[in-house]
């Protein structure tokens, strides 16, 4: 039964990915600094996406502020993240993992969870290390990015293992590490509670009250107590976790609940029409990444960070679902004006997301035919709204000359006439 | 090859064969029409591999002969000649010298090899049908077909032939329609036939012609007087529409045709471009129409309708219901519903035909 089969899990985490994309995309530049930082705006107020192995020992790391990373790292050169070369390369990455299973979950652009459950038959039983140093080489083949991967019976085995993986300078990672059925807890023992997954700052400070810094520490007591000190759901919780048990599973289809893009401002933005033109370049992405997904929206969600780091946000359920840049800026610009008309100081931040999602091509057709079994090879009906709409073509040129722009993405946008 | 036939015949074969021929093709010859001179007379066809189009017009032929030309410059020829005898001969290979009074043309062609041979169907034991009960099939069904291509056996029309009926059904999944005329004779058949030669039919047989209709293993065969086309069949097994056809539908509205179509296409104006929801809401004696979209604004419109049953309020795309109300051949409508999720089914009021026909089409989802 495959109830009884013991789960095998792979996680393959690409390798510094933003600073390697951004090496590929620019061999001569970022290519040649051994102290690269991608992330921010060169005004310096944005933040950290990735920095280099080298940069690193100078304490700077993702989420940081880019001006403190300067300060650490002044010597380090720093670049814009390519958003569009890391898509194509993250498609790139999955195109070949999905070579190996079917069940790829993509956890964000360069974490994948490959279910490798039931295909040791497929592969004729070599050993998941095997089969994991044959989807490195194809990734490397493909993509020209480096991947490590971890296994073991849960993704969060996995995903420590992945960590462990890591070729990284002074470490033993050699790319792959694969954790045995009934080896997790003994895996588990080298681990701080910081490095599991889910457990942040607020929580790591509420549990070294406790006594509780290292797996180990978890290990000395008993599930009761822990439900005494930390509550039932969190308590059960840590103790299933500290034993390397996890139930979630790899969800292939895992769809996004929404897309959301924002801007942080090099100066804070004091004017309503500065605000406005950055609202429409974010509804503008925004919505470009909805379509490209295939997807349309209910809900749009403003956020605005004021200069203080207030943060504050709007959001409308509209009657019927959007997917064009026009209909996103429409609503996001009324509730900026709300937000704006509340408290009008000067914004640091800037974000539109949108939510509440139908499928593009469904928009609530309902069909007549369930696809039949005897045309088992035709796909299913698609249930097609009528295409042609202006706004769609005129967006999908946009997007078109906005590939063909190359380096500089935001070359082309649409002008913020009032009058569109 | 050689002969001579009067402007008039030879516009009209060409007519008949033209639009057979596709405008834009990767293999040269097909943009050409074979022209075959025999005893007979002189046989024109053209063809775009999934139709061919063939038929045979008087002329007086002194020595037979095949030849292919390209076919929009020997019509764009045809026209600006003056309505006198024209004189066809073929010089050499693949050349044909055209003399009409002093007008005096030579068209380069290729040899007659290279055209497609036609698809052998033969006619022994053929159905037969009047072109007017066959145009009125075809003209109330095919518009439901679907132009998609995921699913290529929707892009067809299924041809039912009974002993006792004729039956076209059409479906895009989402919206379907079906005609039923009564006949005799014949035995049973099912086929699935692609509406761009149904098209063919209606342009090229009057309706008071008697057509044969033959099929071979996957091709079906028109015949009537020197007129011949051929079309490619789609693979069935359609699917069973039978099963999706409502037969619990237990509210009904009778509603005036153009009143309604006006109302939808009042609404559609404000409806989504990429859904055109619209909302129907029935109860008591009216019928309400609603439309409501973020970008854009709203509408409201209501008609008066008589309505049997409890009140509803269910969601449509605009589009498919005018389509459907087009091709109802009556004044006035009557819809029956179930509920908002259940297809509905649109037949014509007091028709005056032996045929019976009927359209059904499938809610959208109201969203809030």
């Amino acid at each position: 039964m495959a109830m009884n089969l013991a789960r095998r899990i792979l996680l393959a985490d690409a390798d510094a990915f933003y600073v390697s994309v951004a090496r590929l995309v620019d061999p001569e530049g970022a290519g040649k600094a051994l102290l690269l930082i991608v992330g921010g705006s060169a005004e310096r107020r944005g933040v950290v996406t990735s920095a280099s192995y080298e940069a690193r020992r100078y304490g700077v790391h993702s989420a940081m502020p880019m001006a403190r990373a300067i300060r650490l790292c002044p010597k380090a050169t720093v670049v814009p993240v390519p958003w569009e070369a890391c898509a194509d390369k993250s498609r790139q990455i999955k195109t070949v993992l999905e070579q190996f299973t079917p069940a790829v979950e993509q956890a964000s652009s360069d974490e994948f969870y490959l279910d490798m459950t039931g295909t040791a038959g497929l592969y004729r039983n070599e050993p998941l290390a095997g089969t994991a140093r044959r989807m490195r080489a194809a990734v490397w083949e493909a993509a020209g990015l480096s991947v490590s991967i971890g296994g073991g019976t849960s993704c969060l085995v996995a995903k420590l293992a992945a960590g462990v993986a890591k070729p990284l300078p002074g470490t033993t990672g050699d790319g792959v590490q694969i954790v045995e059925p009934g080896a997790e807890g003994e895996f588990l023992r080298r681990f701080t509670l910081a490095d599991l997954p889910l457990v942040g700052p607020k929580f790591q400070e509420r549990l070294r009250r406790l006594g509780l810094r290292t797996v180990d520490d978890v290990l000395r007591h008993d599930r009761r107590t822990l439900v005494a000190w930390l509550g039932d759901r969190e308590g059960t919780w840590l103790w299933e976790r500290v034993r390397g048990i996890d139930d979630a599973g790899v969800e292939p289809a895992r769809a996004a609940k929404s897309i959301s893009r924002d801007a942080t401002f090099a100066a804070d933005l004091e004017g309503d029409a500065a605000l406005e033109r950055q609202l429409l370049a974010l509804a503008d992405r925004a919505s470009a990444d909805l379509r490209e997904a295939g997807l349309l929206a209910r809900t749009v969600t403003v956020k605005i960070r004021d200069a203080d780091f207030t943060t504050r946000q709007a959001r409308r359920t509209l009657p019927e679902p959007v997917s064009s840049d026009r209909a996103v800026y429409a609503v996001a610009r009324e509730l900026l004006a709300k937000l704006r008309a509340a408290r009008r100081v000067p914004a640091r931040l800037l974000g539109v997301a949108l939510s509440q999602f139908l499928r593009d091509d469904a928009g609530g057709q309902l069909s007549l035919l369930s696809p039949e079994p005897t045309a088992s090879h035709s796909p299913p009906l698609p249930p097609r709204p009528h295409a042609g709409a202006s706004d769609r073509r005129a967006t999908r040129a946009v997007r078109t000359r906005r590939r063909g722009a190359g380096a500089n993405p935001r070359a082309v946008n649409r002008g913020s006439g009032r009058g569109v | 090859m050689k002969f001579t036939i009067t402007r008039e015949q030879l516009q009209e074969g060409l007519t008949a064969v033209a639009a057979a021929i596709p405008a834009k093709t990767t293999l040269p010859v097909l943009s050409n029409v074979l022209v075959e001179a025999t005893k007979q007379g002189l046989r024109l066809s053209g063809t775009d591999l999934d139709i061919a189009v063939s038929t045979t017009v008087a002329a007086d032929v002194d020595a037979d002969g095949a030849v292919t030309l390209p076919a929009k410059k020997l019509v764009d020829i045809t026209r600006e000649l003056p309505s006198a005898p024209i004189r066809f001969a073929a010089v050499g290979e693949q050349r044909v010298s055209i003399e009409c009074g002093r007008s005096k043309f030579k068209l380069l062609g290729l040899p007659r090899e290279e055209f497609p041979s036609f698809p052998a169907v033969k006619f022994d034991g053929a159905w037969q049908a009047t072109a007017g009960v066959v145009h009125k099939l075809v003209g109330h069904v095919a518009f439901a077909a679907s132009t998609e291509e995921s699913r290529p056996i929707l892009n067809g029309v299924l041809w039912e032939l009974r002993p006792d009926r004729m039956r076209m059904v059409a479906t895009n999944g989402h919206r379907l329609a079906k005609m039923d005329v009564p006949a005799s004779g014949g035995t049973s058949a099912d086929l699935i036939v692609p509406p761009k030669a149904l098209e063919q039919i209606r342009r090229l047989f009057a309706s008071d012609a008697a057509i044969d209709v033959a099929k071979s293993d996957n091709h079906l065969g028109f015949r009537s007087g020197g007129k011949l086309v051929f079309t490619r069949l789609i693979e069935g097994p359609y699917p069973n529409y039978e099963q999706v056809i409502p037969r619990e539908n237990d509210k009904a509205a009778t509603i005036d045709k153009a009143a309604m179509a006006g109302a939808l296409r009042r609404m559609s104006v404000v409806a989504s471009d990429q859904t055109h929801r619209i909302r129907l809401a029935f109860s008591g004696g009216t019928v309400k129409f609603s439309v409501q979209t973020p970008d854009l604004g709203e509408a409201q419109d209501e008609l008066p309708v008589t309505y049997e049953g409890e009140p509803l309020e269910i969601g449509f795309n605009a589009t498919y219901l005018l389509e459907i109300l087009k091709y109802m051949p009556t004044d006035e409508v009557r819809l029956t519903l179930k509920a908002p999720e259940r297809a509905a089914t649109v037949e014509p009021v007091g028709w005056d035909d032996p045929a019976s026909y009927m359209a059904l089409v499938m809610p959208l989802r109201l969203v809030d």
